[in-house]
């Protein structure tokens, strides 16, 4: 038999197992050649403010030549459907190439507090993933390009690389479901909105441009109003992209306690909405069935979180005397707020906080906003169906033959999602564990002051994708101090986080490779 | 009358049993030898064929007949049989259908029947009669259900409302006696008028008080604790539906796992169980003696018999037999349970109440004696604009008023405006001097 030239890198390409490479490349470069034109934003800006735009525009031709080439590469695959194997490798491999580009512009403006290049790595993973978590120790010495690409990150990252793509991409079309339900957080049903895949990506993004407006004519509106002196447009925009991405990057060194009180609590709202399902949003707002809201489970027990850890918090800092009045509460609910929807915006350095604060605010970290929204950690809908599976485990202890199907919400939850869910925690904390042992011992190895709070406070930051942590990685603090290993660590945990863990593992297993 | 039976099956057996007599009957099977023994043991005439089938139809006569009763285990094909009918004459028909959708198309008027009878649900009124619940049939929902037209059998213990002037009876609230039926005799009430045991009545009522005069007409002197079934099956499930319904707390016990997941997904109200039942040990878990009753509809009447006597010597006072085949109840019965309950029996039987005397449910359909009109008050009806008490007596009733999407239930107080949909009961000869009038 002989090979024709188009059999040829198909076959090499497949690999020797049953996952089809050749397509999956396929469909990274077919994306990444777009995500060259997000370069064109932040170009803009430097033409705006007189700052250098040649490293923004070097990495959009880069980003999109390398895009192309992979496109060219696997010429042959053009237009395959993208299956459930393909799927997960097509999301693991996005979610770690996009950020190494994202990371170019750090690096070609000469960024001093980026130059090394798993630093500027770190950045562009804690940016693209929402985490928040940042090596930088002076926010207010990058220009205002660059701090915009930072934000950018967050908020191209927040709703989904992929769900983007799949909504203007027409070759997404066929299989972009198993990509879509990989990387919207959550166990989410998609068919709520009674729309193909692709109307509902565009209908999430449609929503989420629109309350990203919102949000920035609302900040920018105290700074007109003169009720925040601290606030502009270029400021607005910077923390509306953080915030509805729910991310934490600030373009301020003290982060949101750099604005006036008004503009805090406006920032609280935002992070409550834009914790709550975008589904669920979209049958509220656009559909206009506010009674939904009612109903919903995920949304009550979401609210339930968010006062108890505001009232633990506002307890501690009573008692503490930290702070009083008006300031005391909303310190507490928005340390609260931020932490649990896994934003990581501060208005404290909380990590100066008593142990109980310090201990709520670890815990609320595991807790994370609903599924559906750009929230990261274990999400409120998991801690639900763990709550009901334990409450059916204490009935069935008693009656054995008792057949109770687990609902949230009037719905029946399938026996593989409850399943997946309690899987999905296990593996949850054990690479928290792991994590916080493997940071420790390299802090060991190269004697950082790392406490052991400190370490487990790490591990969790990222791998909910907060982002602050406590010690030295506190709210106010950098992770500059890591080591290299580290570093990569918690850039692999925050890309664990993001993608929900399972697609990454998946990769990990002999049966993926494998016909 | 001349009638029609499609579908010689047990239901359809026992149709013909009870009309062959009085009536000119044709019956229509696809089995020919079913057909050929039923000739033996009743002078009926039979047609082979698929009821389905227009040109079957013709040949069993059904452009002369009066009534066609479609009682095939396959409810499509039943409604297919009825569609026909109604076009080919004028003749009244029956259907027989299991799933619960149609029924309630049937009860908004989606499809033209004029009466359909479902086994299953019937069986489960059965048992609810048994246990002293009072049997009650939705005929009629308006609305999108605000409005229900129910039916009661009103039982000897019902002390509460029992001869007693309605007015003053302490009826439930959004609710109206539409219709009493007494000795075939259908009357519309009026404030003196008082309920006897064994009345039929038509109460025209809100859900919610739909589920009060359920309450009120119970024959128990307190509140039913809970049910065992056994079986969770098409007849379970519809028995288990109907005593969640009226506030009964059920146990289902069901040896299948995916059925019993299936119902334990349908029903969220009921305690279901996986196992056979026959367990001692774990009847005694579940303190089955503590069950009000229990009842055992497993379609293996062996197993029925076998669950039945165990769960009776585990101290249930009152064991009740779902059984399909006459031979089965006296076994049951010899055997100890205490009621049995004939399936097919019950549906034949609303069937031939129907046959015999039509009126009942023809006051949700096309009437003869009396009629329910849905109408929207014109704007210059004469009856508008005043108080009810006082329109002069046109033998009618006024059951409900539906303003701006939200139903009402008028008092004599209450007055018509117009645009408002009014749900009317009307003798029929004055029911276009009701509609013109308003």
């Amino acid at each position: 038999v002989t090979a024709t030239a188009g059999q040829l890198p198909r076959r090499v390409l497949a690999g020797p197992g049953g996952v089809d490479l050749g397509s999956a490349i396929d469909l990274v470069g077919g994306v990444l050649k777009w995500v060259g034109a997000a370069f064109l934003v932040p170009a803009a800006v430097a033409v705006g403010y007189g700052e250098p735009v040649w490293p923004f525009l070097a990495s959009a031709v880069i980003t999109s030549a390398v895009g192309l080439a992979l496109d060219a590469l696997t010429g042959s695959k053009r237009g395959t459907a993208v299956g459930i194997r393909e799927g997960f490798i097509v999301i693991a491999m996005i979610w770690l190439v996009v950020p190494a580009f994202g990371a170019l512009p750090f690096l070609l403006g000469d960024v001093a507090q980026l130059s090394n290049p798993v630093d500027a790595y770190f950045e562009s993973v804690s940016g693209f993933t929402a985490t928040g978590a940042t090596v930088l120790t002076d926010i207010e010495a990058l220009d205002h390009s660059m701090l915009l690409w930072r934000q950018l990150t967050h908020w191209l990252g927040g709703m989904g690389i992929i769900v983007l793509a799949i909504a203007v991409l027409p070759r997404l079309r066929i299989g972009g479901r198993h990509l879509f339900e990989r990387e919207l957080a959550g166990p989410t049903e998609i068919e709520r909105l009674g729309a193909t895949i692709r109307q509902t990506a565009r209908r999430l993004w449609r929503l989420y441009v629109a309350l990203t407006a919102v949000a920035v004519l609302l900040l920018a509106a105290t700074g007109w109003t003169g009720l925040d002196p601290a606030m502009d447009l270029f400021q607005a925009v910077c923390q509306a992209f953080s915030v509805m991405a729910l991310g934490g990057y600030s373009s301020q060194n003290e982060s949101a306690a750099a604005f006036a009180p008004v503009t805090q609590w406006l920032l609280v709202a935002f992070m409550v909405l834009a914790g709550v399902n975008f589904l669920r949003l979209w049958v509220v707002l656009v559909q206009r069935r506010p009674e939904v809201v009612l109903r919903d489970e995920e949304i009550r027990l979401y609210s339930a979180f968010l006062v108890f850890g505001a009232v633990l918090l506002a307890v501690e800092l009573l008692a503490g005397a930290v702070t009083r009045g008006e300031a005391t509460v909303r310190d507490a609910v928005f340390q609260s707020v931020s932490i649990m929807t896994t934003t990581g915006f501060a208005t404290a350095d909380y990590a100066t906080w008593g142990s109980l604060a310090a201990t709520t605010i670890l815990l609320l970290m595991f807790v994370g906003a609903s599924a559906g929204s750009t929230s990261g950690s274990i999400k409120v809908v998991r801690h639900l169906l763990l709550l009901k599976i334990v409450r059916r485990e204490l009935v069935q202890a008693v009656h054995p033959e008792a057949v109770k199907p687990v609902r949230v919400s009037g719905a029946v939850v399938t026996e593989r999602a409850l399943r997946s869910t309690i899987v999905f925690v296990l593996l949850f904390l054990a690479i928290f564990a792991l994590a916080a042992i493997l940071l420790a011992l390299d802090a060991e190895r190269t004697d950082i002051a790392l406490g052991a709070f400190d370490a487990f406070a790490a591990s969790a930051a990222c791998l909910t994708n907060v982002g602050p942590a406590f010690g030295f990685a506190g709210p106010y603090g950098s992770y500059a101090p890591f080591s290299d290993a580290s570093t990569l660590l918690l850039s692999g945990l925050m890309w664990l986080g993001r993608l929900e863990i399972i697609p990454v593992v998946v990769l990990l297993t002999r049966g993926y490779w494998r016909v | 009358v001349r009638i029609v039976v499609v579908g010689a099956g047990q239901i359809g057996r026992t149709v013909i049993e009870r009309l062959h007599g009085e009536h000119e009957l044709t019956v229509v099977d696809l089995d020919a030898a079913r057909l050929n023994a039923l000739t033996y043991r009743y002078d009926v005439r039979t047609v082979q064929g698929n009821g389905a089938s227009r040109r079957v139809l013709q040949e069993a006569g059904v452009p002369e007949a009066d009534l066609v009763i479609a009682t095939t285990a396959r409810d499509e094909a039943n409604l297919v049989a009825a569609m026909l009918v109604k076009r080919m004459s004028g003749a009244r028909t029956i259907v027989r259908a299991t799933n619960a959708e149609y029924l309630d198309a049937w009860r908004e008027r989606e499809i033209d029947v004029n009466f359909m009878v479902s086994a299953e649900l019937e069986t489960a009124n059965a048992v609810a009669r048994v246990v002293g619940l009072p049997a009650a049939r939705m005929t009629d929902s308006f609305a999108d259900g605000q409005v229900q037209i129910v039916e009661f059998d009103v039982p000897r213990e019902a002390n509460r409302v029992v001869r007693r002037p309605l007015r003053s009876a302490g009826l439930p609230r959004d609710s109206k006696v539409a219709a009493v039926v007494r000795a075939e005799r259908m009357v519309l009430p009026r404030g003196d008028t008082t309920l006897e045991p064994g009345d039929r009545i038509l109460v025209i009522a809100s859900p919610a008080a739909a589920h009060e005069w359920a309450r009120l007409l119970t024959s128990r002197d307190r509140p039913l604790e809970s049910v065992a079934i056994f079986g969770a099956g098409a007849v379970g499930s519809a028995v288990a539906q109907v005593l969640l319904d009226r506030g009964v707390r059920v146990r289902l016990i069901e040896i299948d796992p995916e059925r019993a997941r299936a119902v334990a997904e349908a029903l969220p109200a009921a305690d279901v169980f996986e196992s056979t039942g026959l367990e001692p040990e774990f009847l005694d878990r579940m303190r089955i003696d503590q069950s009000a009753a229990a009842v055992f509809c497993m379609h293996d009447d062996a197993k029925n018999l076998h669950a039945a006597i165990l769960a009776k010597l585990h101290g249930v006072s009152l064991a009740i037999g779902v059984i399909d085949d006459p031979v089965s109840a006296a076994i049951l019965e010899r055997g100890g349970v205490d009621v049995t309950i004939n399936l097919r029996d019950v549906a034949a039987e609303e069937m031939i109440r129907f046959a015999h005397d039509p009126r009942v449910r023809q006051i949700a359909t096309v009437g003869t004696d009396f009629e329910v009109l849905d109408i929207t008050v014109r704007g210059d009806s004469e009856l508008a604009n005043r108080p009810l008490h006082e329109l002069a007596d046109t033998s009618s009733l006024v059951g409900a008023i539906i303003r701006n999407g939200a139903a009402t239930f008028p008092h004599r107080d209450d007055v018509l405006r117009p645009g408002d949909r009014a749900i009317v009961f009307v003798e029929s000869r004055r029911a276009s001097i009701v509609e013109r009038a308003l």
